[in-house]
């Protein structure tokens, strides 16, 4: 008996003893907005990653030189108050005078050089390079202008130094103290400072008084990893969170009837398409299946596949979508592929019988076509990958497609198909879809990594409009090139996912940035 | 006695040895997580140079001699992606799991221990069919389910407890209730039977010719005879605990070991991963060392053997 106690009593104490290291909840008046995070989240070094939604809690922290205005309408100043394009290559920019980041330290030309430089390098497990390669160099002009020299003219010069990586750290407290101690204490330059970090668990941020823009109107944001979407829903009826994303269908009415709850909807930034595989040479392909050809290397029958989707049908199915044809999603300002995101063309596009004449085109009698292999993940992301994946099959199917489809976990998917190049015929990729990388992706120095088709003219045109700056020339290119995209049938393109978000709107006042950033600078307090 | 503790060490040794190394291999055989750390566009190039930051470069047997000679020293490697030491963030998440562990044990215990011998002495009666219905309900309800039920009840209808984390003292009341129902369940299944067995021993019959008291002769004579079974549950099930209850930390947004070991296996993050693993199986062993001892203090004759 003497056991059962002892071990009772080891227990207690044990529970007693532990719960001194649960931190009290302040109660200090402040005004509170609770982000639920689906996590994970990376660290504060914003250089060191790529990850979209750790960026976005990291835009409280940190400025940019430039940002993109929520609305899509343009660029807005962070820590450059003007700038200008003051030849083809270089851009000028002019930075507040007396900004400094949290700890004190200027936010300088030497400061924004320092950052852009270390960005740019392929050094140690910096991996946003790539995507900072147009910088050919960074010249500081005195204390509060600084060049950025692009290689050649830019067209997206504005949108990707407003992207992932254009973060300004603190040079000096950043090289004195090293990565590690940085990620766990780190200083930034933005609006909020940060109270508590509990590693991808928990984020505390609180209103910077000195921020050179004002002071922001919510005091404290909080972003807090709830992993579980039920949960969330839990969280946000029980007013212990304010707002989450990514809205379970079956919740929905329950969240808009209850008091001081409303949904919002906007573009989440992403889209749905299936990679055809259009080449057994790149990836791990040709050592996985040594001796196997798709049925994809036929335009014929990627076109077939490409009719015999009925994508308005795919984005019911998702649950948050709108069908589209071409990978450019709403929140892009250009507007260049409108003709294919109307749902009448979308419509017209699905004909099983043109699907079929394709296929008769490729060889293939009515109701014999080719087995297609299809790789899809469970869930992506707004909805269930595997739904849209099995209506998708049944779709091809009546068409006279035979599909074998597989279903793997994400990290599986990631691994064995997606990176490794093993998709056979189709696989399901969520990607974004934003103008400035685009046309990179389907360039052929890309194909070894993308398994995407290589084609010279569309090569030459992808080049052109990175070069072409006046927007009705770059117009006229994008034409061209979304007709290369929808001949050529390498990515077929399915739906837009839309964000659907549940707001305690009886406390704040929140609009969804179009370009699905969850980031809350601009966050306001409800009328009362 | 000496003897005893000499050999079980030298058996945790070799089990931490072979641990390691299924541990290291099966996780290189799983996947490239190289792959998973870069992004979409990079080139073969330039996945090989991370490779070689990262050591990956190097033949398996010489990563794994690296791998031991620093885990030996506490040091498992940085992490891929939080890019601060592995076992620095396991340290930091060991306190809530310890925490939510002993609670849910002590709540196991209290609710486990009366009911089974309750259950034991009042055999096939109505009060008997009442605990062992409970106890098959609490067996076969999802963690999972409870824990949703019980936030639905006590956050969001009566808004009496925090939904998630561990921001208050009081949230951990939910998270620990989900898990010591289960264990509960299962311990007074066990000291049930246990009981019963015992009780029908002669020595409790002659306890009870005896003229003792029966709080004395079932507390001394019987409950005493019946705790080994009942402690080996309930040192597997502690065990299972401290690995992380994964399920009932992700529905509760629990900041302990098992979230961050889903985290990292979901985006392979081997050097947690690793240093996870190992700190589950030594958490293990040790427990399996404690009850060793524990059975030699309940059992005199097996010190003798």
């Amino acid at each position: 008996m003497k056991i059962a106690r002892l071990l009772l009593i080891a227990s207690l104490v044990l529970v007693i003893g532990s719960l001194a290291i649960i931190p009290a909840t302040a109660q200090d008046g402040m005004t509170e907005f609770v982000y639920a995070h689906s996590g994970p989240i990376r660290p504060m070094d914003a250089h060191s990653h790529w990850y979209g939604s750790t960026h976005h809690l990291l835009n409280l922290y940190y400025d940019c030189l430039i940002w993109r205005a929520a609305d899509g309408s343009g660029y807005v100043p962070q820590a450059a108050h003007a700038w200008e394009n003051v030849d083809p290559t270089t851009w000028r920019f002019h930075l507040r005078e007396g900004a400094t980041f949290h700890n004190g330290e200027p936010v300088d030309a030497e400061a924004v050089k320092w950052n852009i430089d270390r960005v740019r390098h392929p050094i140690g497990d910096i991996p946003l390079y790539q995507q900072w390669a147009f910088v050919k160099e960074v010249v500081v002009v005195d204390d509060l202008t600084v060049d950025i020299i692009s290689n050649a003219p830019h067209a997206y010069f504005e949108n990707d130094v407003s992207y992932n990586g254009c973060e300004l750290l603190p040079p000096d407290y950043f090289e004195e103290v090293g990565q590690e101690e940085f990620n766990r204490n780190p200083v930034g330059s933005g609006p909020y400072t940060l109270a508590e970090l509990s590693e991808n668990d928990r984020y505390v941020f609180e209103a910077w008084d000195d921020y050179h823009s004002g002071r922001p109107e919510v005091d404290r944001v909080i972003y807090q990893v709830i992993p579980e979407p039920s949960a969330q829903v839990a969280a946000l009826l029980a007013g212990q969170v304010d707002l989450i994303k990514g809205v379970p269908a079956p919740d929905r009415a329950t969240i808009e009837g209850a008091d001081g709850l409303s949904l919002l909807t906007e573009s989440g930034n992403r889209m749905y398409h299936y990679y055809a595989r259009v080449d057994t040479t790149s990836g791990a392909f040709p050592e996985t299946f040594p001796d196997y050809e798709p049925a994809t290397l036929d335009i014929n029958v990627r076109k077939a596949i490409t009719h015999a989707l009925d994508r308005h049908l795919l984005a019911e199915v998702h649950g948050s979508a709108s069908a589209r044809l071409a990978r450019v999603c709403s929140y892009y300002p250009e507007g260049f592929a409108d003709k294919y995101a109307d749902p009448d063309v979308i419509s017209e596009w699905y004909d099983p019988d043109k699907a079929k004449e394709y296929l008769a085109a490729a060889g293939y009698a009515d109701g014999e076509g080719p087995t297609l292999y299809l790789d899809t993940p469970v869930v992506g992301r707004g909805g269930s990958a595997k739904e849209v994946a099995e209506v998708a099959a049944a779709l091809l199917e009546d068409v006279g497609f035979t599909v074998d489809l597989t279903v793997r976990d994400a990290s599986a998917f990631a691994v064995e198909v997606q990176r490794s190049g093993n998709n056979r015929e189709l696989m399901l990729a969520a990607l974004g879809c934003g103008p400035a990388l685009l046309p990179l992706f389907y360039q052929c120095d890309w194909s070894a990594v993308a398994y995407s088709v290589c084609d010279e003219d569309w090569d030459a045109i992808a080049d052109a409009i990175q070069v072409t700056i006046p927007l009705d020339e770059r117009l006229e290119l994008w034409e061209q090139w979304w007709e290369h995209y929808i001949d050529l049938t390498q990515t077929i393109t399915l739906f837009e996912i839309t964000d659907v978000m549940a707001l305690n709107s009886a406390e704040f006042d929140f609009t969804p940035r179009k370009d699905g950033w969850m980031t809350f600078r601009d966050l306001k307090l409800a009328d009362m | 006695m000496r003897g005893f503790f000499i050999s079980r060490l030298v058996q945790l040794c070799v089990t931490m040895f072979i641990i390691s190394v299924v541990v290291f291999f099966i996780l290189r055989l799983s996947g490239d997580p190289i792959l998973v750390v870069a992004p979409d566009f990079f080139s073969q190039e330039q996945i090989e140079q991370m490779r070689k930051f990262w050591g990956f470069d190097k033949p398996l047997g010489e990563q794994y001699l690296t791998f031991v000679t620093k885990a030996i020293t506490g040091d498992f490697g940085k992490s891929y992606l939080a890019k601060r030491p592995a076992m620095e963030l396991i340290l930091e998440r060991l306190g809530y799991t310890w925490m939510l562990a002993a609670a849910a044990a002590a709540i196991g215990l209290t609710i486990a221990i009366p009911l089974g011998i309750l259950s034991a002495l009042k055999r096939n009666s109505l009060l008997d069919l009442i605990i062992t219905s409970l106890s098959s309900l609490g067996t076969a309800m999802p963690s999972f389910w409870l824990g949703l039920m019980l936030i639905i009840i006590f956050s969001v209808y009566l808004r009496m407890l925090p939904a998630f984390g561990a921001l208050e003292p009081k949230a951990i009341i939910m998270p620990s209730v989900t898990l010591g129902v289960g264990m509960a369940a299962r311990l007074s299944r066990m000291t049930r039977s246990a009981m019963l067995e015992v009780l029908n021993q002669d020595y409790v019959r002659t306890a009870h010719s005896k003229g003792l008291l029966r709080q004395t002769v079932v507390m001394r004579h019987a409950l005493r005879n019946a705790l080994i079974p009942i402690v080996t549950v309930f040192g597997l099930q502690l065990g299972w605990l401290l690995g992380g209850s994964v399920v009932v930390e992700s529905v509760f947004s629990w900041p302990g070991l098992g979230r961050l070991m889903i985290d990292s296996i979901s985006v392979r993050d081997n050097t947690v991963v690793q240093a996870g693993l190992l700190f589950f199986a030594l958490s293990f062993i040790l427990i399996n060392y404690v009850i060793d001892v524990l059975y030699i203090m309940l059992d005199p004759r097996i010190r003798f053997q």
